[in-house]
């Protein structure tokens, strides 16, 4: 199975509008499963139109600690160790700042009293939807206010293989940003696709989100989304796409068209003809670049 | 007395950056305002309001290191890190993952021997700067580090010291709604949540005004490019939460141009934003 990532550094550049359109194209060829990994904002069904899940269960990828009070002698060692500054200290006992606490299991350690004691707790959900284009769609959530985002990520790619077993290309939706669900996004991945728009802002981002594919030793490509916003900036964008060596795959035009497709929640590869064949087009670069 | 305000919204790219910048821009004409860019992963204010930053401070992270030569090959360290950033062995030298290490400390304690000690790592900078008579603060995460939250803690700590200098602190936040969102919106008295009229726009807002009902922080909702999509699923989700939509700023070329060229967004409805902070 060869995994393609889709990933933009700043949001709001069109990743998922993108991956679903992929997704839809290759999926009349190709066996294929969609890894929905921005487990903070989970969009990719919504936008194959899928606003149901067949499947949608708990699970925990992160502990919190529990204090018991009886046993506490109030030594104040877990206070002192907390890395996080997760523990308050009341009434000379301590308690938790849940939002705090990533489950290091620091606290249980220096506990001489065995007061403390590491407790999963159920941090995301995890399921699949089915699309009306014949493949599925692995997403998960956290839960608000929860951390682990990128054990998440971990776990809706090892569930994209599972349900895609015999798909033959796995398509992941990175969340925005370069940090930690994003690192677990593009580890592992055969090619990634860098979405951005010329504007300061989505070339600066998108040179970050480069840096953590680099990093990784990822082949990569670029599609300029909304490029006839500035051209100057898309000039720009061509230039270093260049002298990076990164495939220019595909430039998009701004079209109102793709809001009123994410609406109607249809991909815009489904919603509008005109933009079949460039669709067909990066798909046959990219399994061009994949094989 | 200070007000702390934040601008988050859960979706990408819905338009945070484009309104904390819009409305500081406003907001210094008559006070003194601190804009923050809490937006470590991909940091842009600066680009909108055309700030030159300069390096304030490194961010720095504990990171254990081995002595190899008191090292007993016992093989404990590994197995109390929940970071899966060691991998250890019994009867072989342990192997550590730099990048995957929260620096909790787990297995400095667990040593028998005493071989671990404390080193440090750069995970990132922060920056100040001004413009239009904005002060401004921002931190940017090395690439391939993890840890956003580290640098927004960072940030935190220099905001506690400085915020009564001002009459208002802006937080720009992150996509998403995780660690590093969480803990820039931690500082905020009050929150503005950005989003757009599509199903994504009106998912993301759910989640982000749950978070903000757990956090117990009130919120005002803005509709942006409120005629590009269907306004009435946000309408009615503000109505669930009992909320309002505080200011509709429909598409305009006007501020997509500016935007693209990196310059400030003047809009009248920016003035509701004013009208709600300063009351």
């Amino acid at each position: 199975m060869k995994l393609i990532t889709i990933l933009s550094g700043k949001g709001g550049v069109g990743k998922s509008s993108i991956a679903a359109s992929l997704a839809v194209s290759f999926s009349k060829d190709k066996k294929i499963i969609c890894a929905d990994c921005d487990v903070d904002a989970s969009n990719l069904s919504l936008v194959l139109g899928a606003d149901e899940y067949a499947e949608w269960k708990d699970i925990s990828t992160n502990e919190k600690a529990v204090f018991d009070l009886d046993k506490c002698n109030s030594c104040k060692k877990c206070f002192n160790e907390c890395h996080f500054n997760a523990i308050d200290w009341e009434n000379n006992k301590p308690k938790l700042k849940e939002f705090s606490c990533e489950g290091c299991g620091m606290c249980e350690l220096v506990c001489p009293q065995n007061a403390i004691s590491m407790k999963k707790v159920n941090n995301a959900k995890i399921g699949y939807a089915n699309t009306k284009y014949g493949f599925e769609v692995v997403s998960a959530q956290l839960n608000p206010g929860e951390s682990g985002s990128g054990k998440v990520v971990f776990e809706v790619k090892k569930k994209a293989r599972e349900r895609g077993f015999d798909a033959e290309v796995m398509f992941i939706d990175s969340a925005a940003g370069i940090g930690c669900p994003v690192i677990a996004s593009v580890a592992g991945s055969d090619y990634a696709v860098l979405v951005t728009e010329p504007t300061p802002s989505g070339f600066s981002d998108m040179k970050k989100a480069l840096e953590v594919i680099a990093h990784f030793k990822i082949p990569a490509g670029i599609v300029i989304n909304k490029f006839d916003l500035n051209l100057n900036q898309t000039a720009k964008i061509e230039e270093f796409a260049k002298i990076n060596k990164l495939d220019l795959i595909e430039k998009i035009p701004f079209d109102k068209q793709f809001a009123k497709a994410l609406t109607d929640m249809i991909p815009i590869v489904e919603y509008d003809e005109t933009y079949k064949s460039m669709f067909d087009n990066i798909k046959s670069i990219l399994l061009k670049k994949i094989e | 007395m200070v007000k702390v305000i934040g601008i988050t919204g859960g979706k990408g790219g819905t338009g945070k950056s484009t309104i904390a910048t819009a409305l500081v821009y406003q907001l210094a004409k008559e006070n003194k305002v601190l804009l923050v860019d809490a937006d470590v992963d991909c940091p842009n204010d600066h680009l909108l309001l055309d700030i030159k930053r300069d390096f304030f401070q490194s961010v720095k992270q504990r990171i254990p290191k081995w002595d190899f030569e008191k090292c007993a090959q016992c093989g404990l360290c590994g197995t109390v890190c929940k970071s899966n950033a060691i991998v250890s062995i019994k009867g072989q030298y342990p192997i550590f993952m730099k990048s995957q290490c929260n620096g909790c400390g787990s297995c400095v304690f667990k040593c028998p021997v005493d071989a671990i000690s404390w080193d440090k790592k750069e995970i990132g900078q922060i920056f100040t700067g001004s413009n239009y008579n904005i002060n401004f603060l921002s931190g940017e995460l090395k690439a391939n580090e993890p840890v956003s939250e580290f640098v927004v803690n960072s940030l935190n700590e220099i905001i506690e010291q400085e915020k009564e200098k001002y009459d208002y602190v802006i937080i720009d936040t992150a996509a998403g709604t995780h660690c590093p969102v969480i803990a820039a919106l931690e500082m905020c008295d009050y929150v503005f949540t950005v989003t757009e009229p599509t199903p994504l726009g009106k998912h993301d807002l759910e989640i982000i005004l749950q978070l903000l009902k757990r956090l117990n922080i009130n919120s005002d909702i803005v509709l942006n490019r409120s005629d590009m999509g269907n306004r009435q699923i946000i309408v009615d989700l503000a109505k669930k939460y009992g909320l309002t939509i505080i200011c509709e700023i429909p598409y305009s070329k006007e501020i997509v141009d500016n935007y693209s060229k990196g310059s400030p967004i003047i809009h009248e409805q920016i003035s509701n934003l004013l009208r709600v902070i300063v009351k």
